[in-house]
């Protein structure tokens, strides 16, 4: 048990704003009253519900494979040096399983979202996300380049995809339905893409990304997912995508999505060399649309790693860069492209991804539909949040780092123009309790009573850089992990998953399809829920 | 540039097999994965295939092939080398070309096929990975392979030795960042392949003990290693009497993973399969030994690392 | 001057990257001695395995077999390593400035991915001389490396300036995927040389076998190497030049790339 007290509390799920009250805990919920239990002072300090990850690559075949293709980058990474509490390992672009839990949680966040997961190696991601401690975790699962639902969708039988989507989310064991460069990837599978809504899909004639997008969206709605449809949409990366992501956010109807990294699809200009930010029609439009959520995709300045179910678009860069690339295809699944990466601010592209990112977020005017991501690791690296947390709520310091935009750029973006600074509550809001509920855990992202306790506790400070880095006190499920600033106690996470409704009769309808197109048992394709530790079903309402 | 076996299965028309002999290595990997198989963008199957064979004899594999091209021992590299330059347009002398065994014309001609080919697949074997050259022979293939993606689709993957040499591979990255030739001693991981593997380690002498899995080091590496097992404190796990637990200090008797044991194997294109054990048996399994050998460990006075 | 004598050769690597002039400069006699170096996973003194004697300064010298000892000169910026007898992996990597000389021989990676100083080994050198360590874009990008006797394997990986010279003969793959500086090979290479080379030169007093993908541009007195000649020559190293003499025959490569790299092979009048 214990009294977190003289902390100014922001818990703004219930309208908590920077109030000093007590936060009582006992097992591992947040409570209305203890007696006798451990209190923690938190005197000139902010008490804040942990942070949630919408959008994160930490764990799975991917993100795997690009870990092996950057030595470079890990011998400049920060060793995470073996104790008795400790498991070693490495920090960097690509943190080492282990290292990842170590420096979530180090920095006061207690919930992440996988956001790719073939089905085809889901047993793979659910080893890593095992031994991903601390942090409970949910991952989305990679469907709009299914070939099995794309052949359904070509047929118009939406029926039985419903139940085939169903049984997959599943077969994953995964908690959302992820869609990438939805057709793209399929059409990559011959070495083309599909950049526009209307495209043709190399490999099928009736179907065109725009449907796909719809008709999943249309059926994750149905299945009443508590996450809606994670959409990485077409076109992402290239200058004038902004037309593909505004047609996009029209094709949806009205369903709900959730809109990933849209820092990347916010784009104007027609070639590289005049890109520019398009911010503003991108955030105009979506401030009128209440069934979307997204999350920034901000981009910082350094070397990273980019990872993407997104192959064509990877091998483009791959041209660009000259540099490293690596692309591993998952049979009638999707793709994934790992392609080395630095941004620097003396490029003009860089510049306007840095400057998109941030725009987004202060442009975008409610907080509970708008989330702060770097789509770790393409933008940055996770533990570069508190940066981006300094950018959004220092005004004086974002207009330094505007000093080295080169000036045709600025021309170019619309940063230097706002003077939004974030209070802490609104960070409070899109670091966890607009995510939490983007992604319907209803027990986390807030401190009412019920919650589930995770807190980070931060003192309070002018360096919120700083401040955010080096959190005085975590706590996750009660259990105090970081205290004055150091790991104290490494506790398992646990694995939240989805149960919708399928019709058991579609297994037969999977089963001599499967063994058709794939190269293993169909008996041996969907994890079993034993291998998901500390596993959590979550049964929709039929 | 990789993919799982089943997009091989279903669409791929151009099969090039290099430095290794599937017919009699895996034997299944002809029927389950490649050239017998019908695909779903392959409706007729061999027929809809080339297979083309690269090695430096002409093996069992050869009469499965449409096109055998014997490559000179040990000449693997410059034949790879020159088909990078070929597919980019680039001349290359006739006379220069003779010493790989092959034509000029011979080259021109696969250069041909890999470029208008709709889904080219290399498979390259020990033959290509563990000659003359190691390392740089399979970063050729891997480079050919990345660079026919201007024209086509090319993926290419290792035909990986016996064992779950892919799974330990795939452990290792998410442990440690890296695959292999990883060093703990300063208490986070260092890679650097050569200093840190194991053959140079027991090589050099550099270790004084060593902990064997899933291996039998005791028939597949030098003698010099060997020799080095031999000299200093050995522990090794498995089920039988191998060569290298015939000379190690100590050989625990563990339960045969997949047989006696559950687990998880890693296919060659990195896609985890479940082992379900049919019998059981009275052996714990390596995973246990690993435990309780670590719990054990862990009661003994701390080892602090010196760090960075 | 520091002199470190090593009391036994350590049974498993010693990592010591504190016999460096810029760690010990400013020490006194009982800092230095307290110095933490690896021995495999424990930490140790360093006048656990050296005896230690005179005034820490930019000098140091280190006497015995020290061919376990790794990582010394690492990241050196000034002063002076010598090693009177065998040194062990990494001497003098990712040093910028300073000079290392090695009476015996050297294990592999000696000076990778330095980026200035000379180093220079009496004896033989192990294999990735100035090379980018694994994944690096890049190898050495300055300074020079002198070996009088062999060198083995990828010898200048991915260099990008800076000479090596070689007095005996190399193994395969020198100057892989070089990107510039230079490489002389008195005593010739095996197999692979230059490959996948993009830019750069390298050097041959002995005709070398080289790639396919290499193309040959004729007879060619470059001035440039009367330079490097008159640099070399006090060292030990012999570079003809005078057209009396003979010619280099001028190959291009590689064509894989396709690099404009360029490889000299002396053939005598």
């Amino acid at each position: 048990m214990l009294r977190i007290t003289g902390g100014k509390v922001y818990d703004p799920a219930n309208n908590i704003n920077g109030e000093v009250r007590d936060v009582c805990i006992s097992g591992g919920r947040v409570v209305a009253a203890v007696e006798d239990a451990r209190t923690i002072d938190a005197t000139g300090m902010v008490v804040f519900p942990g942070g949630v990850d919408v959008h994160t690559h930490v764990a799975g075949a991917a993100l795997n494979f690009a870990r092996g293709l950057i030595p470079e980058q890990h011998r400049q990474a920060a060793p995470i040096i073996h104790s008795r509490l400790r498991r070693a390992g490495l920090g960097g672009s690509t943190p080492t399983t282990f290292a990842t839990g170590y420096l979530y949680a180090g920095m006061g966040w207690t919930t992440v979202n996988e956001a790719a997961v073939p089905i085809l190696s889901a047993k793979h991601t659910h080893e890593e996300l095992h031994d991903t401690p601390i942090v409970d975790k949910t991952c989305c699962v990679l469907m709009a380049n299914n070939e099995i639902l794309l052949d359904l969708m070509e047929a118009g039988e939406w029926e039985r995809a419903r139940h085939v989507m169903a049984w997959q989310v599943w077969a994953a064991k995964a908690y959302g339905v992820k869609a990438v460069n939805p057709g793209g990837v399929a059409a990559w599978k011959w070495g083309k893409d599909a950049k526009q809504l209307s495209d043709p899909i190399a490999g099928y004639s009736n179907i065109t990304p725009g449907q796909i997008v719809a008709g999943l969206a249309r059926l994750v709605d149905e299945l009443k997912l508590p996450h809606p449809l994670h959409l990485h949409c077409n076109n992402l990366g290239a200058p004038g995508n902004v037309t593909t992501t505004l047609e996009t956010m029209k094709t949806l109807e009205g369903n709900r999505a959730h809109l990933a990294h849209l820092q990347y699809h916010a784009y104007g200009g027609d070639d590289w060399s005049n890109i520019s930010s398009a911010s503003t029609t991108l955030a105009d439009a979506f401030n009128a649309c209440p069934n979307l959520t997204t999350d920034a995709g901000a981009v910082l300045f350094g070397n990273t790693v980019t990872v993407t179910a997104d192959g064509p678009w990877q091998h483009l860069l791959y041209q660009l860069t000259g540099k490293k690339w690596a692309n591993l295809d998952v049979e009638n699944e999707t793709g994934c492209g790992v392609v080395p990466y630095a941004y620097k601010p003396g490029s003009p592209a860089n510049a306007v991804q840095w400057a998109v990112g941030l725009e987004l977020l202060l442009l975008i005017t409610d907080p509970w539909r708008v989330f702060l991501t770097t789509d770790h690791p393409n933008g940055a690296a996770f533990w570069r949040y508190p940066e981006v947390i300094r950018l959004l709520m220092d005004l004086d310091f974002r207009r330094e780092q505007l000093k080295a935009i080169p000036d045709k750029v600025l021309k170019r973006i619309i940063l230097p123009e706002l003077t939004r600074q974030y209070t802490l509550s609104e960070i409070a809001v899109i670091t966890s309790a607009g995510p939490a509920r983007a992604l319907g855990l209803s027990h986390k992202g807030h401190l009412g009573v019920g919650a589930d306790a995770d807190v980070a506790v931060y003192n309070e400070s002018a360096d919120v850089a700083h401040m955010f880095s080096y959190p005085r006190y975590v706590i996750k499920g009660g259990e105090v992990v970081i205290e004055e600033g150091e790991l104290r106690n490494v506790v398992e996470g646990r694995g939240f998953v989805v149960k919708p409704a399928y019709d058991e009769t579609v297994e037969g309808y999977l089963r001599p399809l499967f063994q058709q197109h794939y190269t293993m048992s169909f008996d041996n394709y969907p994890v079993a829920p034993e291998r998901v530790h500390g596993l959590q079903v979550v049964e929709p309402a039929p | 540039m990789s993919c799982t076996l089943g997009e091989v299965k279903n669409r791929a028309d151009l099969i090039i097999y290099w430095g290794g002999n599937p017919a009699e290595c895996h034997p299944r990997h002809f029927t389950k994965y490649t050239i017998m198989q019908k695909g779903k963008y392959v409706p007729n199957g061999r027929k809809g295939r080339t297979m083309v064979l690269v090695d430096i004899r002409e093996t069992p594999s050869a009469k499965a092939a449409d096109l055998f091209l014997q490559v000179r021992p040990a000449k693997d590299f410059e034949t790879l080398t020159i088909l990078r330059a070929l597919i980019k347009g680039r001349r290359v002398d006739a006379a220069a070309v003779a010493e790989t065994g092959l034509t000029l014309e011979q080259l021109e001609d696969l250069a041909h096929r890999m470029k208008t080919c709709r889904f080219g697949v290399l498979f390259f074997g020990m033959g290509l990975s563990m000659t003359r050259g190691k390392h740089m022979n399979s970063a050729a293939a891997l480079t050919l392979a990345a660079e026919l993606n201007a024209f086509t689709k090319f993926v290419t993957m290792p035909m990986r030795g016996h064992g779950n040499v892919t799974g330990a591979d795939v452990v290792m990255r998410y442990t440690t960042a890296y695959p292999f030739g990883v060093s703990l001693s300063r208490g986070y991981p260092r890679f650097n392949p050569g200093e840190f593997s194991t053959i140079d380690l027991l090589v050099r002498g550099d270790v004084d003990a060593t902990l064997v899995l899933g291996a039998d080091p005791g028939a597949t590496m030098p003698q010099p290693a060997i020799d080095h097992l031999a000299r200093t404190p050995t522990i090794v796990l498995d089920p039988k009497v191998t060569h290298s637990s015939r000379l190690a200090r100590v050989h625990i008797t563990t339960a045969a993973t997949g047989i006696t044991a559950p687990g998880t194997v890693y296919r060659m294109d990195e896609v985890p399969l479940p082992l379900r054990p049919p019998l059981s048996g009275p052996y714990p399994s390596d995973e246990d030994v690993l435990k309780r050998i670590v719990a054990a460990v862990k009661r003994k006075p701390a080892w602090e690392p010196a760090g960075v | 001057m520091l002199t470190l004598t090593l009391k036994e050769s350590p049974h498993v690597p010693l990592e010591a990257e504190v016999i460096s002039p810029d760690v010990v400069a400013n020490l006194t006699p009982g800092e230095v001695r307290a110095l933490p170096v690896l021995l495999g996973k424990r930490r140790c003194r360093l006048d656990d395995w050296f005896d230690v004697d005179g005034d820490a300064g930019d000098e140091i010298e280190v006497r015995g077999d020290a061919s376990k000892v790794k990582w010394i000169g690492r990241g050196m910026t000034r002063g002076r390593v010598t090693v009177v007898g065998n040194a062990g992996t990494h001497l003098g990597a990712y040093m910028t400035g300073g000079s290392v000389e090695v009476t015996g021989s050297a294990g592999d990676w000696v000076g990778g991915e330095m980026g200035g100083g000379t180093i220079r080994v009496r004896g033989d050198a192990g294999g990735q001389l100035g090379a980018a360590y694994r994944g690096s874009p890049s190898g050495m990008s300055g300074g020079t490396i002198l070996v009088g006797g062999s060198a083995g394997i990828e010898l200048g990986m991915r260099m990008k300036r800076g000479l090596i010279a070689v007095g005996g003969k190399v193994r395969d793959f020198a100057g892989l995927q070089m990107k510039g500086g230079t490489i002389v090979l008195t005593g010739g290479a095996e197999i692979r040389t230059g490959a996948w080379m993009a830019r750069g030169t390298i050097v041959s007093l002995v005709p070398l076998r080289l790639l396919p993908t290499f193309a040959a541009a004729g007879p060619y007195h470059p001035t440039f190497l009367r330079l490097y000649a008159r640099h070399l020559r006090p060292l030990g190293f012999a570079l003809p030049c005078e057209p009396h003499e003979g010619a280099y025959r001028r190959y291009t490569g590689d064509a894989a790339v396709p690099g404009k790299g360029e490889v000299l092979v002396w053939q005598p009048a």
